[in-house]
């Protein structure tokens, strides 16, 4: 598989980059469920871990997003209505505008705390914003509501793709996954 | 020989003018040794630990300090410190409960901690306090360097006195149970010092 994208098919960079960030999703909504209900030290661990995740994922993201401009975008189907090309790019601009907007609320969130944070204990990030008991409670509201309307988008993201894959029967999910053949490879 | 001089020879004017050389040198930089107390409106007593792998800071609000102290001998010297351990803020409510907890500083059995030093020693860079601290009900030897200027101001005596050390919480059983792990809490405490100290007798 190339590295590069090609206009039929993600290069093994952006599916690496993909599967990472769905990985690590999913770690950092178990952290912070685990924290929720976790006694003080524990609890602190767990969201360390958490924060030093989620400034991964925005490291990824800019990587991400770079790449992406860097290579040719895979096309949709041509049999997509106008209204189904709508919502995959507005999926697709929530989806990367989250990967942003979650680390950093959660970011601006532990500043605002006066908790500064650390990746994984190697270096300490500076605060993004000043301590501020209302600015805090904000954040924290909004890194919440940002979760869930990550999990509707998510939810979005995979019924799109699995009707692509089982409905319409193209190539849209196959081409984001490592080991798939592509069927419409004659167009290399 | 005058009149005049021989009265300025009796026992009370020997004793006023003994007095005299006395407050001076309580009031004098570098002369003898000076008396003081804490100006707590400008002195902080903080301390920075690590919290899940970045510096975080706190301080004590009381922390009443007597200090007598010959900067030119050290001799006769003496550093009292008392550090109300409720006054803790680390500027979150949750942590500074959780801080004050039996686990960590226990401050309804230990309310206070004390630093007391006799023994003084020149260092390059300023002086060096031997003494004893306890704290949570622990003491341990503790040295602490600090440097130390005079100054008037509006005609008093005051002092500045700055240094910092750095203690290990686990000496003083500051951490119980799953708190004795230093992964999220670090072992190492470095409490600083900005003293200002005015002329107490």
């Amino acid at each position: 598989m190339a590295l590069r994208n090609t206009t039929r098919r993600w290069g093994a960079v952006a599916q690496l980059l993909h599967w990472l960030i769905v990985a690590l999703i999913i770690v950092q909504v178990t952290l912070a469920t685990l924290a929720d209900d976790a006694p003080p030290l524990r609890r602190l661990g767990l969201l360390a871990r958490h924060k030093s995740f989620g400034l991964t994922i925005l490291a990824l993201a800019l990587l991400r997003l770079a790449w992406r401009w860097a290579n040719p975008t895979p096309e949709l189907p041509t049999t997509l209505r106008p209204y189904q090309r709508s919502l995959a790019r507005f999926t697709h601009v929530m989806l990367y505008a989250l990967l942003f907007a979650m680390p950093l609320s959660g970011w601006m969130m532990s500043s605002a705390r006066g908790f500064p944070v650390s990746w994984f204990g190697l270096f300490q990030l500076p605060d993004l914003v000043p301590k501020s008991k209302a600015l805090y409670e904000g954040m924290l509201t909004t890194h919440s509501a940002l979760a869930c309307v990550l999990g509707a988008v998510v939810a979005l993201h995979v019924a799109g793709a699995l009707v692509h894959h089982f409905v319409k029967r193209d190539d849209v999910l196959r081409r984001m996954l490592p080991f798939a053949t592509s069927s419409q490879g004659s167009g290399k | 020989m005058t009149g005049k001089a021989r009265s300025a020879l009796t026992p009370a004017a020997l004793l006023a003018a003994a007095a005299a050389v006395a407050l001076a040198r309580a009031a004098t930089p570098g002369g003898g040794i000076g008396h003081y107390a804490l100006d707590p409106a400008k002195s902080t007593l903080q301390f920075t630990f690590t919290q899940a792998g970045a510096k975080n800071q706190g301080r004590f609000a009381r922390f009443p300090v007597t200090f007598d102290f010959s900067a030119e001998t050290q001799a006769a010297s003496r550093l009292e410190v008392t550090v109300e351990m409720s006054s803790i803020t680390t500027g979150d409510q949750e942590r500074d409960d959780t801080l004050r907890g039996d686990d960590l500083l226990a401050v309804a059995k230990y309310p206070q901690a004390h630093f007391s030093a006799t023994q003084f020693t020149r260092t390059a860079s300023g002086f060096e306090a031997a003494g004893k601290l306890t704290l949570r009900g622990v003491t341990r030897d503790v040295r602490v360097p600090f440097t130390f200027r005079t100054a008037t101001e509006n005609g008093t005596a005051v002092g500045y006195m700055n240094g910092a050390a750095t203690l290990h919480r686990l000496d003083f059983g500051v951490g119980q149970g799953d708190w004795k792990a230093t992964d999220q809490v670090g072992n190492d405490v470095e409490v600083s010092f900005a003293l200002r100290l005015t002329a107490a007798r």
